[in-house]
């Protein structure tokens, strides 16, 4: 048994001696630990770490194969993802132990905190004495044993898993209900206990799923229904849209949910165009080479960087709206373009990872596919807030798209319409998203770069706090970003536009004298090499595309992303629509397309005058409409041309 | 978006509420790192009434001439200047003043920026960490029986001191409010109070429940009941700490966002955002500490 001693340690020295003493097979005693937070976080060997008093937030967090002890209390989160593996805590435990938990076997011996075990996939959450409220909270499998009492709202919207109550049930959740136990449940029950030398109590409740909200009750009629696009909020009044979504909803009494990218016409980079003549663009034909394009991003604290050949990026799509082929289509095309890909919500696969030259790995709210091993693997982490196209709404997969396997990789049960958790377990403010994001960096020895995605709507304050929290980099979304399935009503009338989110992004990292201290990413209706050009004169350093780069690939923009039938095989997880998607061949049409914005930024910057894309900039920009202009506050220059502007004695 | 501490000594002889208050601050410096403050309370009431104003050094030329009239106007209003010193970008004076605190208050807060007035409350914030407005401010000095203290992470352009917690309630001397959260009904519920003449000083949420649990206090409620109706009234998600000068108490919301423990033995009461705060009273030792339940609420008063 090796010593750690943290009234001399810090918390990073004392996990990086811990790793290293894991991998060696030494035991492991931390002393003086008084309640610090992330002790033991990112440990994945088989070795016994006996914490002697009280830890703090994600106290063995992240981790597999390794048995805590913690002769005290716990704070938030203790457990948090962890794979296989105990923790036994004497005292007590905070809000939240338990977290998504995929295997592994938690026993408190006092009383554990809130929303104890939520979105936990596997394993067994046991706690001696009571549960405060919501324990089981959106869990999606493995049992909750509560010796004590349960506080109120027990086993809200779960949606698989058991919770064995021994004392008072106080009351149950949305979608909860109350169930008969067999011989052989409480048999496997006390041998648990039995294990942890707990005494068994004589009898349980056992509380499971309802099976009232799993599944939306109508389906929605099908019918050939009339592209998002084709009205835009331009049309008149009651346009035959307008009409469709009322009948539609008559049926099925509830919102209605699309895919594909915002529909209303929005003051857009479009609205913005380029100061000088560019008559000359394109004449070098070699301008792809003479133009310095290589962008590396997240390396600004100390990360290794994400190394981009130009600054363009793959945006976060799962595999899950998309099929698998899809990701492995898309890595294979990053990777030849020399770009980054990011996994978006639902794990990674090992093609994915193979295929992809960078990879950046997101994590949101569900932490569905999330886990310490991939993390390890990862280019990049990335923590989910929020999309421009639905700010404040989770995920939404529909049981036709929730397949054995995909649900395998996500710890969830099969054909269950998956509405994913909007927020995080544990990230209820800035306060703490910056424990979060600590835990992240000490489980990957702050190696990668950690960045966050956010939706714009407040993007004023949640950029600053976003730099506050020592994120590497951010990707910002715009309300024109697209998703794979999201309620229409929010798709169109939620969030701000990309122009003026990066606009505002600025001003307020400029407001705090934070530009140098983290960089941005800017995604959000960007289709081309030009609007990249302009996002990154307005500031962005990098920017990234969604949509473009799966109608590289293939996709026929039907809007019909969510139902699950795409024709495409890109949309769907049926592997006999899937069947007709050829991955190579789309990884080259991928790729060419990446080939083309790189030609047209290299093209532009050029033909703009610099030899580099670093120094684009705001000065080469004019708006082209009174909106853009009061967004932008760039000069409006209806005639753009360069005549018209040295009429009017602008220097061009 | 930011941390919270309070603690209570039940004994009464001098105690180093500052110096206690400054290590929980530190020890959860990470959930704020813009701005500290602290409400502290002295042991004994002189009788006096002690004001203390932030005098802005960046848009104040004539710092002299700014105190000279905080001085004018305080005479003009009845008050007897006792004692006077500047520390930090403060002006701290002590009067006696037998007029309606409240119209005081309310006067001077139009004349100057008002940080605290209380026969025993002074509230010393600032930006940077605790130990940058410790050495500002000698705050370990203090050493009173009780206090809060609170650690901020700022959205605002520059980070002021005067938008740092904790907040009194404007108006009522000796009561201080930390608060983590966010209260989302409180366009509405201001709007209440200001119909009844009460008035603001910020936009800031916490200043709106010292405001509104003192005027429960000064309508005789206790400050017990205070916090139970604050429960029902308000909207949102919070975990805030309250002070007079002789009690503290606690409130938190029913979904339990917000985290908050405590740890209570013969000599103390102390409250605060994480355990690791609570432990650095008690170095190397593991401590019984609970969890309040969501929707709950306490106090603690000296007498105790
Ligand atoms: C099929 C699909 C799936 C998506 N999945 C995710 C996701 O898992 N995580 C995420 O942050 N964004 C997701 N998005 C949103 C995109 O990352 C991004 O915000 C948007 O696509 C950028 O705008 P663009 O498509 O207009 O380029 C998804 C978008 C699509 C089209």
């Amino acid at each position: 048994m090796v010593s750690l001693d943290l009234a001399e340690l810090s918390v990073r020295d004392a996990n990086t001696q811990l790793r290293k003493l894991g991998e060696a097979g030494e035991n492991i005693e931390v002393l003086n630990p008084d309640a610090r937070h992330h002790i033991g976080v990112g440990l994945t060997a088989p070795v016994d770490v006996m914490v002697n008093g009280s830890a703090g937030y994600f106290c063995a967090g992240l981790t597999d194969q390794a048995r805590f002890t913690v002769t005290h209390n716990v704070g938030w989160g203790v457990g948090d993802n962890m794979y296989s593996g105990s923790v036994v805590v004497g005292g007590n435990a905070g809000a939240i132990p338990g977290v998504a938990i995929r295997g592994a076997e938690i026993v408190i011996k006092g009383n554990m905190g809130s929303r104890a075990g939520q979105v936990m996939k596997a394993g067994t959450l046991c706690c001696v004495g009571n549960a405060n409220f919501m324990a089981g909270y959106m869990m999606y499998g493995g049992r909750i044993i509560i010796l004590g009492d349960s506080g109120e709202r027990l086993g809200e919207d779960m949606s698989s898993g058991e919770i064995f109550v021994a004392g008072k049930v106080q009351d149950l959740g949305s979608d909860a209900m109350l169930t008969d136990i067999s011989q052989s449940e409480v048999d496997s029950l006390c041998e648990f206990l039995d294990r942890y030398e707990i005494k068994a109590p004589k009898s349980f409740s056992k509380v499971v799923n309802a099976g009232t909200k799993l599944r939306y009750g109508t389906p929605e009629q099908p019918m050939r229904s009339i592209p998002f696009s084709s009205f835009s909020g331009t049309s008149s009044y009651w346009n035959p849209k307008v009409q469709e979504d009322v009948v539609i909803k008559s049926q099925s009494g509830r919102y209605r949910i699309r895919g594909y990218g915002g529909a209303r016409p929005l003051p857009h980079l479009s609205d913005i165009g380029f100061r000088k003549d560019l008559q000359n663009a394109g004449s070098d034909r070699n301008v792809v080479n003479s133009v310095e394009m290589a962008t590396e991003i997240g390396g600004i604290n100390g990360a290794r960087p994400l190394k981009l050949s130009m600054p363009v990026m793959i945006a976060p799509m799962s595999y899950g709206a998309l099929s698998r082929s899809t990701k492995y289509a898309i890595a294979m095309g990053s990777a030849m373009s020399g770009i980054a890909e990011n996994t978006g919500e639902g794990g990674m696969s090992d093609a994915q990872r193979d295929a992809a030259g960078q990879l950046i790995f997101q994590c949101l709210g569900g932490r569905l596919g999330w886990n310490i091993h991939d993390m390890r693997r990862a280019d990049a982490l990335e923590i989910y807030i929020s999309q421009g196209a639905k700010p404040g709404l989770g995920g939404q997969l529909m049981a036709k798209k929730v397949t054995p396997e995909l649900a395998e990789i996500r710890g969830i049960p099969s054909g269950i319409d998956l509405r994913s958790p909007s927020r995080h377990p544990d990230i209820l403010g800035a306060d703490d998203l910056v424990i979060k994001v600590e835990e992240f960096r000490e489980a990957t020895g702050y190696e990668v770069p950690v960045s966050v995605k956010l939706g714009a709507g407040r993007i004023r304050d949640d950029i600053k706090i976003a730099s506050k929290d020592g994120f590497d980099f951010v990707e910002l979304d715009g309300m024109q970003g697209s998703t794979g399935a999201g309620s229409a009503e929010v798709i169109d009338n939620v969030g701000i536009p990309t122009l003026s989110a990066i606009i505002e992004a600025i001003e307020a990292l400029e407001e705090i004298g934070a530009r140098e201290k983290i960089q941005l990413v800017l995604m959000g209706g960007l289709r081309d090499g030009v609007d990249a050009v302009k996002a990154l004169c307005l500031g962005a350093d990098a920017v990234a595309f969604g949509t473009s780069v799966i109608v590289a690939g293939g996709c026929i923009s039907c809007m019909q992303c969510h139902v699950g039938q795409c024709v495409t095989g890109i949309a769907t997880q049926d592997p006999e629509h899937e069947k007709r998607y050829k991955p190579e061949i789309e990884a080259s049409n991928i790729h060419r397309f990446l080939e083309s914005v790189r030609w047209q930024i290299a093209a532009l910057t050029d033909a703009l005058g610099y030899s580099d894309v670093k120094n684009l900039s705001r000065d080469d920009l004019v708006a082209l409409t009174p909106e853009a202009a009061d967004i932008t506050g760039l000069p409006y220059e209806p005639a753009a041309g360069p005549s018209a502007m040295r009429e009017k004695g602008i220097n061009v | 978006m930011c941390g919270i501490a309070g603690v209570m000594y039940r004994g009464s002889e001098n105690f180093g509420t500052g110096e206690a208050l400054i290590r929980m601050l530190d020890g959860c410096q990470h959930r704020g790192p813009d701005s500290t403050g602290f409400a502290l309370y002295s042991p004994e009431p002189s009788g006096q009434l002690k004001l203390r104003f932030f005098i802005d050094p960046v848009v104040t030329v004539d710092v002299d001439g700014a105190i000279a009239s905080i001085r004018a106007r305080l005479l003009d209003l009845g008050a007897t200047i006792e004692e006077e010193a500047k520390p930090g970008d403060n002006y701290r004076v002590m009067i006696r003043y037998t007029g309606d605190v409240q119209k005081l208050s309310y006067e001077m807060e139009h004349a100057a920026k008002v940080i605290s007035i209380g026969t025993s409350l002074e509230i010393v914030k600032d930006v940077g960490t605790a130990h940058d407005v410790d050495d500002r401010y000698q705050v370990n000095q203090f050493s009173g029986t009780h206090g809060l203290g609170h650690v901020r992470l700022a959205t605002e352009s520059d980070v002021k001191p005067e938008a740092s917690h904790p907040f009194w309630a404007t108006g009522f001397a000796d009561v201080a409010i930390v608060h983590n959260g966010q209260i989302t009904n409180y366009w509405k519920m201001r709007r209440r109070l200001e119909q009844r003449g009460f008035e603001f000083t910020t936009d800031n949420d916490s200043e709106l429940i010292a405001v509104y649990l003192a005027d429960k206090m000064a309508q005789g409620i206790e400050l017990k009941e205070a916090l139970a109706s604050s429960i029902d009234d308000l909207d949102g998600t919070f975990s805030f700490l309250v002070s007079t000068e002789d009690e503290i108490g606690y409130a938190k919301d029913r979904l339990a966002a917000k985290p908050m423990i405590m740890y209570e033995d013969d000599d103390l009461v102390a409250i605060a955002s994480e355990e690791v705060s609570l432990n650095r009273l008690f170095p190397g030792r593991a401590l019984n500490t609970r969890e309040p339940a969501p929707g709950s609420f306490a106090t603690w008063s000296r007498s105790i």
